[in-house]
């Protein structure tokens, strides 16, 4: 038997989840609900995903541990989208295992074509690191993993105490900070190194913004973004303003 | 330490049968010596050492939690 979790809306959302990426109806499993999540206040704040466990009866013949995910995703003829999923997640939860951090879990969600896989229960955020280093190391090495074996590029995400949202809404902020200040002096205002997924959220950030223009600057991976006002002159030699 | 840069290694390479994992201890430094078929050394050093970096960042993570320190070398 084989248990699988899901996340979702609400638990209808869930199961309906379930039910696709499993490519099952929901005959043929059984649902245990963790937490069945909440809208929140006005279904704005503090709303919680609900969370479903489902448990596939139909019968299938007993498999090792180590493989089962993966042979029992290929013989439920599953696309091979899914057996990505159960490669990523197993080798997320080796790599977990193997630190050791006990009292982890992965839950693995595949939306888009990008794999998901969200670690629960690290409480210390040893596995976010410093900026996120460790995150980004572990989605790194298991985004190798899973396109080693796959034909089609995968992405994979790899998300632990809701961090990358974090990490977004802080640099959002920080983007809009810096875009008033560079208006204020009317001089171009320069980020810390970033590297490429972060200075996108700030390019996106101010994208909107007429005043102000964005550029990255540096070499390698980890650049700068240099918020400029639009008005600003960088050859500092007096010209029309229109 | 050695199980997990073992593991690690092994789901990156093309010949997981030829990688070869030391570990010598220190008293709080532990050096971890990995071993690679030549076809694979490209596989864990990476672009620009990518891959390299992120075992590093990995290893020093794990040991932080036995509060200890460990390096990586990858042997030639």
């Amino acid at each position: 038997m084989e248990t699988y979790e899901f996340e979702g809306k609400n638990d209808e959302d869930a199961i309906e989840n379930a039910c696709r990426q499993l490519n099952l109806s929901r005959e043929e499993f059984d649902i245990e609900i963790i937490e069945p999540g909440s809208a929140g206040i006005f279904g704005l704040v503090g709303g919680r995903k609900a969370k479903i466990r489902v448990s596939v009866t139909k019968e299938e013949p007993e498999l090792p541990d180590k493989e089962m995910g993966i042979a029992v995703a290929k013989e439920a003829s599953f696309s091979g989208e899914e057996n990505g999923v159960a490669v990523a997640k197993e080798a997320l939860e080796n790599i977990l295992a193997l630190i050791p951090m006990e009292g982890t879990s992965v839950l693995a969600q595949q939306v888009d074509g990008t794999i998901n896989l969200n670690i629960e229960g690290d409480k210390s955020g040893l596995l976010i690191g410093r900026k996120g280093r460790t995150l980004d190391a572990l989605q790194f090495i298991v985004n190798k993993i899973v396109n080693k074996s796959l034909e089609k590029r995968t992405r994979v995400l790899v998300d632990s105490e809701n961090y990358r949202q974090r990490r977004e809404d802080f640099l959002v902020q920080m983007a809009l900070r810096m875009g008033d200040k560079a208006k204020k002096i009317k001089k171009p205002v320069a980020t810390n190194l970033l590297n490429p997924h972060d200075r996108r959220i700030v390019h996106l950030a101010l994208r909107d913004d007429d005043e102000l223009g964005t550029k990255g600057r540096g070499e390698g991976a980890l650049k700068k973004v240099i918020i400029i006002p639009k008005r600003y002159n960088s050859s500092r030699s007096p010209k029309r303003e229109s | 330490m050695k199980d997990l840069i073992s593991y690690i290694a092994k789901a990156l390479v093309d010949k997981p049968e030829e990688v070869a994992v030391s570990e010598i201890e220190g008293e709080q430094t532990s050096v971890i010596e990995l071993k690679v078929a030549k076809e694979d050394l490209g596989k864990v050093i990476g672009k620009q050492g990518r891959t390299a970096r992120a075992m590093r960042t990995i290893l020093s993570a794990a040991s932080t939690k036995i509060r200890k320190r460990s390096v990586l070398e990858i042997i030639e």
